[in-house]
Order: C-alpha cells, then sequence, then structure tokens
C-alpha cells in the first residue's frame, strides 16, 4: 500500500523536512501521524499525495512511485486517494453538493452514480440538509465535514486527512476521528494528521507515527480499544 | 470520452460561469470578435463579387469594329462573315445605329432624355466581335487590316483595370484574414488567461483531487468557443443585412454589375463564419491555456 525506504525531503530553501523515513502501510490501516507543529506531518503527507517529490529514497503509494518525471501515473494515482486538507479547498462559489460531486466527475462515473455517492456521504456526515448551501456561508466544522464527505464519496483506497480535528471543539473533533476510522471497515487505508494527541492517545490497532524536527519513530498497536476514545 | 460524455453539463455550466465571472469584458470581447468576423466577410464578399466580375469579363472581351462612312449593308454583312473566319473569334454580329442608340439609353437610365437633344441619331453602326480576352492583339490587329474597318475599340484597358482591381482585393483580402485571425486569437486567448487566473484555486484543487488536464481545460475551451460563436453571430446578422441592402440598391442603380446568387452567398458566408468563430474559439483557448503557467 505504502511503501518508503530512506525517504528524505528538502525543500528549495535548504530546510530539511524529513530525514531517511522507512515506513510500511498496509491496507485497511489506520495511521496517525503525530507530532508538534512544523515536524513534518504536513510534509509527509504531502509526498504521499505527490505534492513533493522524495529528494532522496524511494516512496511507494498504491503501488505507484512518487518521484519527479512520473506526473502522469501520480495524477491517476490522486483519483485512488480521498484527500482531506488542511485548509479544506472547498471550492467557493458553489453549493455543497457541487463541491462533493466534483471530486467524482472525472472519475468515469454516471451522473447518477455521483450523486447517490454525493447524497450518502453528505448524509453519513450529517450535512443532507446543508447540501444546497453555498460552502462560504458554511460554519468551520460543517466546512471540515463537506472535506472529509468530498475525499469519501470517491471511495478511495487511501484517505489522507491533514489535520482533520484542527479548530473542532472537543465533541465534532470525537466524531469526525470516529467517522473516518469507520472506513478501515471497507478496507481503506486511513491517515490521519493531528497534533491532537490527547484524541487519540488510548486508540489501538493503529499505527502511530510520531515526528520530530525530520525524526519519525514508528509504534503499530494491535490491541482495539477503540471505545476509549469516546 | 465516457467522462466527457456524462460532464457535458457540467461543462457547458463552467463554461457559461468562466464566461460570467467577467461578463462586461466577455461582452465586448464577442462584439469585438464579431465586427472583426464581419469585416472579414465584407472582403470575401467583395471578393466573390471581384471573382464573378472577372470571370464574367474575361467571357466578354470584344472588339468594336467601325465601318467606313457610306459602306452599304451588304459589304458590312460580307465584313461579318470575313472576321467569322478569322482563328479565336467566337461570334460577331453587326449592331445597327438603333439598336446602338438603345443600348446607350439602356446604360444611361433615367439620364437617356439628353439623348433627346439630338436631331438625329448620333451613334454608328459597328460589328461587335466577341473573343477570348488573350487573343485580343492578334484578332484587333487582323480586324483593323480589313478593308471597309475605319478604325476599332476594345475593351482590353477596362478589364485589365477590373483585374488588377480585384487583385489588390486578393492582396487586402489575405491582410484582413490574417489581422482577423490573430486579433481573434489574442481576444480570446485574453480572456482564456483571465478566466484560468480567476479560477486558479480551483484549477489547483481539481489537479490535487487528481482531475486531468481535459477535465480541467475543456471548460475553458467552451468558454472561447461559446465567446466566438456569439461574435460570429453577430457577424452573419450584420453582412446578411448589408447584404440585403447592397444587393437592393445594386440591382436599380448598378444592373450591369455581376452578382453571385443572393442565397447561396449568405449562406456561404455564414457557414465560413460560423467555422471560422469556431475553429478561432478553440485555437484561441487552446493558446491562452498553453501561455498561462
Amino acid at each position: 500500500m505504502i511503501e518508503a525506504r530512506e525517504v528524505s525531503l528538502r525543500y528549495p530553501d535548504g530546510t530539511l523536512a524529513l530525514r531517511d523515513i522507512n515506513l510500511e502501510v498496509e491496507p485497511g490501516e489506520l495511521v496517525y501521524i503525530t507530532g508538534p507543529s512544523g515536524s513534518g506531518k504536513t510534509s509527509l503527507l504531502k509526498l504521499l499525495m505527490g505534492m513533493e517529490y522524495p529528494t532522496s529514497g524511494s516512496l511507494r503509494v498504491l503501488g505507484q512511485p512518487i518521484a519527479k518525471g512520473e506526473e502522469g501515473r501520480i495524477r491517476r494515482l490522486r483519483k485512488r486517494i480521498g484527500p482531506v486538507f488542511q485548509e479544506f479547498k472547498l471550492i467557493q462559489g458553489r453549493t455543497v453538493l457541487e463541491n462533493v460531486m466534483m471530486g467524482m466527475r472525472f472519475l468515469g462515473l454516471p451522473n447518477r452514480q455521483i450523486k447517490e455517492n454525493a447524497g450518502s456521504a453528505l448524509a453519513g456526515l450529517g450535512l443532507e440538509h446543508k447540501a444546497l448551501s453555498r460552502v462560504e456561508n458554511l460554519s468551520w466544522g460543517e466546512a471540515q465535514r463537506v472535506a472529509i464527505a468530498r475525499a469519501v464519496a470517491r471511495k478511495p483506497e487511501l484517505i489522507l486527512a491533514d489535520e482533520p480535528t484542527g479548530n473542532l471543539d472537543h465533541e465534532n473533533a470525537l466524531t469526525i476521528l470516529d467517522l473516518l476510522t469507520s472506513f478501515r471497515d471497507t478496507n481503506t487505508t486511513v491517515i490521519i494528521t493531528t497534533h491532537a494527541t490527547h484524541l487519540i492517545e488510548l486508540q489501538g490497532n493503529a499505527v502511530f507515527i510520531r515526528m520530530n524536527g525530520g525524526d519519525v519513530s514508528v509504534e503499530r498497536r494491535r490491541k482495539s480499544n477503540e471505545k476509549c476514545l469516546i | 470520452m465516457k467522462s466527457a460524455l456524462y460532464n457535458m453539463g457540467y461543462f457547458l455550466k463552467e463554461a457559461r460561469r468562466i464566461i460570467g465571472l467577467n461578463r462586461l469584458s466577455s461582452v465586448f470581447s464577442s462584439i469585438s470578435t464579431g465586427l472583426i468576423l464581419f469585416i472579414l466577410a465584407v472582403i470575401i464578399t467583395c471578393w466573390s463579387v471581384s471573382a464573378l466580375l472577372v470571370e464574367t469579363m474575361q467571357d466578354e472581351a470584344e472588339i468594336s469594329a467601325y465601318l467606313d462612312r457610306g459602306i452599304g449593308n451588304e459589304q458590312a454583312f460580307g465584313l461579318v462573315e470575313a472576321i467569322k473566319g478569322i482563328g479565336g473569334v467566337w461570334d460577331v454580329r453587326l449592331v445597327d445605329q438603333g439598336e446602338a442608340y438603345g443600348r446607350m439609353e439602356a446604360i444611361l437610365g433615367e439620364e437617356a432624355r439628353v439623348l433627346e437633344l439630338f436631331d438625329e441619331n448620333p451613334f454608328e453602326a459597328f460589328i461587335e466581335v466577341r473573343i477570348g480576352l488573350d487573343e485580343l492583339d492578334r484578332v484587333a490587329e487582323e480586324v483593323g487590316s480589313l478593308e471597309g474597318i475605319d478604325h476599332i475599340r476594345e475593351n482590353r484597358e477596362v478589364l485589365e483595370r477590373i483585374q488588377s482591381i480585384a487583385a489588390g482585393l486578393n492582396s487586402l483580402g489575405y491582410i484582413v484574414i490574417a489581422a482577423v485571425g490573430i486579433s481573434t486569437l489574442v481576444i480570446v486567448s485574453h480572456m482564456i488567461r483571465q478566466g484560468i487566473y480567476n479560477n486558479r484555486i480551483q484549477i489547483d484543487t481539481l489537479r490535487l483531487l487528481g482531475a486531468p488536464n481535459g477535465f480541467i481545460g475543456f471548460p475553458f475551451v467552451l468558454a472561447g468557443l461559446l465567446l466566438t460563436l456569439a461574435g460570429g453571430i453577430l457577424a452573419s446578422v450584420l453582412i446578411v443585412l448589408l447584404i440585403n441592402q447592397a444587393y437592393g440598391g445594386m440591382a436599380g442603380s448598378l444592373p450591369f454589375i455581376p452578382l453571385p446568387p443572393r442565397g447561396r452567398l449568405v449562406s456561404g458566408l455564414v457557414i465560413l463564419i460560423g467555422a471560422t468563430s469556431i475553429s478561432l474559439g478553440v485555437l484561441g483557448s487552446l493558446f491562452g491555456m498553453s501561455s498561462t503557467k
């Protein structure tokens, strides 16, 4: 699913964001990436999405290499990923439904299927009553859920969520995490970055990647004690 | 392809939105494109008329051979037969004084009243010789040397002048075509670049979601096409109005200028303007997209 070998990322200004990362993630695994601000969480997600390329080492996501010169493959790879961006990246001036549908329009699905997927994703996130609202009129939490709906409606093989609980209150944050983790049941791999470690510290059956200034430690918990979250 | 079909409604809606983002600019772009295409249509109409005129005149190269004074009818018909025997001559006929008078009356129209001032018919009989333009010099020389022929007149000068006007129109036409092409491409590509800039966040998001370039770019191509097509419709309306007015006017005052059949000319122009506007719209959009980073 994801395989990183000695992956480093150095930005053009010389900043070393990631150093010699080794990582393996299996299909259907839940992965939390934690660490303080600036520790490289978002950089790692950008690598996984092909928004950045490793400066050294090799990285494969869903079997596709992430490297310069592979832009065409990376573009196709992104169709199989459901991204939830930290800043949402919702398209202004459109309705909630249009935003969710837009993420599926180029997947070769018929319109009826797109509408069905969007409708059920919005229903799953409690947003069906907001379907025809313009996204600029949504609260922060609602916009966050629309971003998630857009990601999950695509029925991706891999969900990459960057700080999906940021700026949410405790209860909403738990709801969002609960929802994202539920996709493991469909054998979807879910990778979540968060600095809200208190929300996930009791989480079991997950991979924890702790980042600190480019260094990474990986811990696998097999025990299932998700109930402790709530 | 499947995606394109499923998404045609979405593409049209997006194209309409791209145009609507800067409505005033879009309206002016369409109007200026329309006026540019109208100029092209006018030039093509002039081409068409001048080509037909030249073609007709080529067939109407003729020599008027004036007879010696006092020559009788029998001798005149003998000269007609002699001229018929010259190689390169298509048709020969004797135009008597009455017919010459009648022809001038037709040409002068209302001004023919001036002919009434003459006590007697001022026109002479002559032999009208129709030939191919290429044979004009040789035949003129042979006819002029026949006994009984006083002098000859030919219409080479008029024909050459018309040919040179037609050639000038041709050159002007090429310049106009180049100007139309370049200016329309610049207008459309500028509009599309502006549209891309206004939608850069959406484009960035779509790329991150894995949308192919074709999916992202198609609404912009469609927007460019719709803008120039609107210009093309405007140009078509203007040229149809102009042609209707011109045909009405020329039929009365310049009946001797041959005009192509109105229906064929109009339908040909509308098809040409439509095809040109679609091609320029698509090319301009692609140019605008390729020149945007």
